[in-house]
């Protein structure tokens, strides 16, 4: 055997290798090196031309304009007259509300249409005889401002007219106030100054702007650096198998894992290159925007601060780089040639790219979010720059994902490259989508992915057609889930029995039924004990989507008979999510043979999909803890009834509760902590009735597997 | 050196029936000997090299490279095996010096030992002229004897060369046999198989022919081809299409 010494040399000389030729690889090159390069002064170009030319619209938009009027009939001189004092006695500066300046003409009635039209006046009043001595009468005077019919008359010049003749109504108010003795004071009660703080800068910023522009940014770099990893992992492995040199690997004195070790070491320093490049071309960008930027436009944040935020956001998206190397590499692992291997990494860009662009989203951010692969690198860095508390944890959350999302997709690329039938796939094994299988004892992990994407899909295109009626809607919904799986189940001939875990629990009636009768108590405890957790962590605020979603059951429970109701919330949704879930997808994961590894795992990925599959992101941990229970009570039982009967008294509890008893608790309120206590009692109880009657049989199931 | 004890392997077709690819085939090679695998296309050769390459898991029975199990210890098999297949590439992007001494580091060996052994093929196998120029800019023959230096960088006692001279032409093909005869020599364990029995008709210590996955027939090749005329050919067909056969 090779110590550790010679894995590690071999894992370097791998490494070195598919390092030496990456680089001699014209398409790698141009993706690692060229596009960061090219990309971002392109982008910025555009945007600075882009900026500078509505810069320069809204400078001119804004600029003061001329304002000239004209004023007619048989009072127009002594009304002019007037006006012109005003103008000279309110000495405003030019402005947005004031024109640059403002001419006033007395003309005849006949010319005023004319030069409106013509442009030689903005504004044409028509006055009467007596119309000073009414401005200053205590009656109100009436004129009508005529503007041009032929050219549109802008915002901005109603503004002025309007700012010009309330000046003419303020000297006129003035006017009266002294006519009748008294102060001016009395048309101001209130005089209010501001004391303290500081007055915003004039000069234009950057702020506003500038986290929407960063966050676009951070998408693009999760992208381009995921990228990165693109043409490296397609050669690294489809590549070799394309060139017929994966079998020289293969027969080498190493283990798969070091092989892979030494792929991923090669196409993560390519994809650290592509970062590193992308880093250096935001950086120059952001340098030579700032200087292109308009006088008097800032970034609006300090040199320090960018730098921090620079260095939080390399780390962060160092993890996003293993990510993106290993989950490139796990894909192109199935492949056979680099054109397969392309049309199934390039779809996969694409979502991670759509991840990525997630975090921009309104409310994503904090540890959830930091731990999802290319969302939380993007919210994490988007955070900094925002002055976001909790930095340090958020990038230790990011990273520690990181390692794990990647060390779970090495090993899947580990046992993808030893997988001798994705290696020659059998002398008669090669299948297109439409060729139709051999039938099998139970579904390939590909064929579980395929119905869970399925039934997510059918899902969100049900809800558009769902009708608000839940006694439709329900069944609907499980009719979407389970007509693809049908199809693919036929298609595929699975073994339903094995398939479906279609056989009794434990051996002999009294265990079987010791078995439901613990189902029972675990899936009503299980909804209580979440409930209350739920309560405890989050209060009894529910989201409008949980929030409408429980009084439609409750008006459904209170306008229904209550059997009725938890036949069509309890038990059709708890017979249909089982046989997808329990039966379809934790089959297709475990597979024939599970070692204990692998079932723990396939259990918790179909946890994962069937909370994923209920929509509702505050109810994902107690959806998830529900899936592994029900995952774990199939797996040792190898029968899905106990799920289906645990299933369907969870979904009961809060039926019968709203039925008989309280709303609040079916509504997310406090239960008491008696009713806790029992719960957890039965928790506890339940599992231990479950285990005992599962016990023989569960090791013959083993056995049979 | 190699030992081959009623060797199974099956594959599931596309239509659920079973492939009975390899069908309980037992033989060995001894040191010092060149055997000779002959089979028409799927009579089930390249499964077999590839199980004992420990590229494909056996199905029942067992295969060992110098006394190391190949489900058992596949890694120990490894390092005592030359792999050579019709369809094992070389990277396009490498040198022949390069390839070499990356497959010398992946086998263990240290940098010293690497490089000596990498000039020492260089020479033996005379890749002098183009091996510091790209692999992808080499003639079918030249890849060819790249890809044995490759199989043997790590100078193993066992070779088990599938189909080595399909991309040979005439000359390649003499100079290449004539180089296994000289490893032959040497002390190693060869296993080859050909379509082209004039190849490796005078060459080879014994022959096993193989059809449907079981061998049919075995011996030197006076003892297959007797007194009949044809030669090795001749025999080769007898034993797949038996008196009393069409």
């Amino acid at each position: 055997m090779i110590g550790t010494a010679g894995r590690r040399r071999a894992v370097q000389a791998l490494a070195s290798r598919d390092l030496l030729e990456f680089v001699r690889d014209r398409r790698t090159l141009f993706v690692t090196l060229v596009m960061p390069m090219a990309m971002y002064p392109v982008l910025a170009l555009a945007s600075t031309l882009g900026v500078r030319g509505a810069v320069a619209d809204l400078e001119a938009r804004r600029a003061p304009r001329r304002l000239a009027l004209a004023v007619t009939g048989p009072g127009a001189e002594a009304f002019a007259d007037r006006l012109r004092d005003v103008v000279a006695a309110a000495a405003r500066p030019p402005g947005p509300g004031w024109p640059a300046a403002v001419t006033v003409e007395a003309s005849t009635a006949a010319a005023g249409p004319g030069r409106l039209d013509a442009g030689e006046v903005d504004a044409w009043i028509e006055v009467e005889a007596d119309a000073v001595a009414r401005l200053d009468g205590p009656g109100t005077l009436a004129v009508d401002v005529r503007l041009p019919a032929a050219r549109p008359t802008g915002r901005r010049q109603r503004d002025d007219l309007a700012a010009v003749l309330g000046a003419l109504a303020d000297d006129a108010r003035r006017r009266r106030m002294t006519e009748a003795g008294l102060p001016e004071s009395v048309l101001a009660p209130l005089a209010v100054s501001f004391v303290g703080g500081s007055a915003e800068d004039s000069a234009a910023g950057l702020q506003g702007v500038l986290p929407t522009a960063v966050g676009g940014v951070l998408v693009l770099l999760a992208l381009l650096t995921a990228t990165g990893a693109f043409y490296p992992a397609i050669d690294a492995i489809a590549g070799e198998k394309e060139r017929g040199t994966i079998e020289t690997l293969l027969i080498s004195p190493c283990a798969a894992g070091d092989i892979v070790a030494g792929k991923f070491l090669a196409v993560f320093c390519v994809t650290l290159a592509t970062l590193a490049a992308n880093a250096v071309s935001i950086g120059a960008t952001a340098a030579v925007l700032v200087r292109l930027a308009p006088a008097g436009m800032t970034p609006g944040i300090t040199p320090a601060t960018a730098a921090a935020c620079g260095l939080v956001t390399l780390a962060a998206f160092t993890g996003l780089a293993a990510v993106a190397a290993a989950l490139c590499l796990a894909v192109t692992s199935a492949a056979r040639s680099t054109k397969e291997a392309q049309n199934t990494l390039t779809p996969v860009i694409l979502l991670v790219s759509g991840l990525a662009g997630a975090a921009l989203l309104p409310g994503f951010g904090g540890a959830a979010t930091a731990a999802v692969p290319f969302a939380g690198q993007v919210a994490l860095a988007k955070g900094m720059l925002e002055d976001a508390p909790g930095w340090p944890w958020l990038l230790a959350v990011s990273l520690a994902s990181s390692a794990v999302v990647t060390w779970i997709f090495l090993r899947v690329t580990a046992a993808a490259l030893a997988d001798e039938e994705l290696l020659f796939r059998g002398p008669d094994s090669a299948a297109g989508p439409f060729l139709r299988p051999a039938p099998r004892s139970r579904p390939s992990p590909g064929q579980g992915l395929a119905a869970t994407l399925l039934a997510l899909a059918a899902l969100w295109y049900v809800q558009a057609l769902a009708p608000g009626d839940l006694l439709l809607a329900l069944p609907l919904n499980q009719a979407a889930l389970l007509l693809p799986l049908v199809a693919l189940a036929a298609w595929q001939r699975v073994n339903a029995i094995d398939t479906f875990s279609l056989r009794m629990p434990g051996t002999g009636a009294a265990r079987a039924s010791a078995c439901l009768a613990a189902a029972v108590l675990l899936g009503a405890s299980l909804f209580v004990v979440g409930a209350a957790a739920f309560v405890a962590v989050r209060g009894t605020h529910l989201s409008a989507a949980a929030r409408e979603l429980a009084e439609r059951l409750l008006e459904l429970v209170r306008n229904g008979p209550l059997w009725w109701t938890c036949v069509l919330v309890a038990l059709l949704p708890a017979c249909g999510e089982e046989i997808f879930f329990r039966g379809w997808v934790l089959s297709a994961c475990a597979g024939d043979r599970p070692t204990r590894g692998r079932a723990v795992a396939a259990v918790s990925v179909q946890a994962a999909a069937f909370a994923a599959f209920h929509l509702l992101p505050e109810r994902l941990p107690q959806t998830f803890v529900l899936g592994l229970v029900l995952g774990w009570m199939t797996r040792r039982s190898g029968s899905i009834l106990p799920a289906i009967v645990a299933h369907a008294a969870h979904n009961a509890v809060p039926l019968l509760l709203a039925g008989l008893a309280d709303d609040r608790m079916a509504l997310g309120g406090a239960a008491p902590a008696s009713i806790v206590a029992v719960a957890v009692g039965c928790l506890g109880a339940g599992a231990a009735l479950f285990a005992a009657g599962t016990q023989r049989r569960g090791a013959t199931n083993r056995c049979d597997d | 050196m190699i030992e081959v004890v009623d060797l199974v392997k099956h594959f599931r077709a596309v239509d659920g029936s079973t492939v009975r690819a390899v069908d309980g085939v037992s033989f060995a090679v001894a040191p010092g000997e060149m055997v000779g695998l002959l089979g028409v296309n799927g009579a089930g050769k390249t499964t077999t090299m590839r199980v004992l390459a420990t590229l494909v898991r056996p199905g029942s029975g067992t295969a060992r490279i110098a006394g190391c199990d190949v489900r058992d210890e596949p890694i120990a098999a490894r390092r005592r095996l030359g792999y050579l297949s019709a369809g094992t590439g070389i990277p396009d992007r490498l040198t022949p010096r390069e390839l070499l001494h990356s497959c010398g580091r992946l086998h263990g060996l240290d940098a010293d030992a690497t490089r000596r052994r990498t000039e020492r093929l260089v020479e033996d196998l005379s890749l002098g002229g183009y091996a510091d120029r790209p692999c992808g800019r080499l003639s079918s023959g030249q890849r060819q004897r790249v890809s044995l230096g490759r199989a043997m960088v790590h100078d193993p006692p066992v070779l088990v060369l599938d189909e080595p001279t399909s991309a040979l032409d005439v000359m390649g093909a003499r100079d290449l046999f004539d180089l296994l005869a000289d490893l032959r020599a040497g002390g190693r364990a060869i296993l080859v198989s050909t379509h082209r029995l004039h190849e490796i008709e005078h060459r080879c210590d014994r022959f096993l022919i193989v059809h449907g996955g079981r061998i049919v027939d075995q011996g030197t090749r006076d003892a297959l081809v007797g007194d009949r005329p044809g030669g090795l050919e001749r025999a080769f067909f007898a034993a797949l299409e038996p008196e009393g056969a069409t």
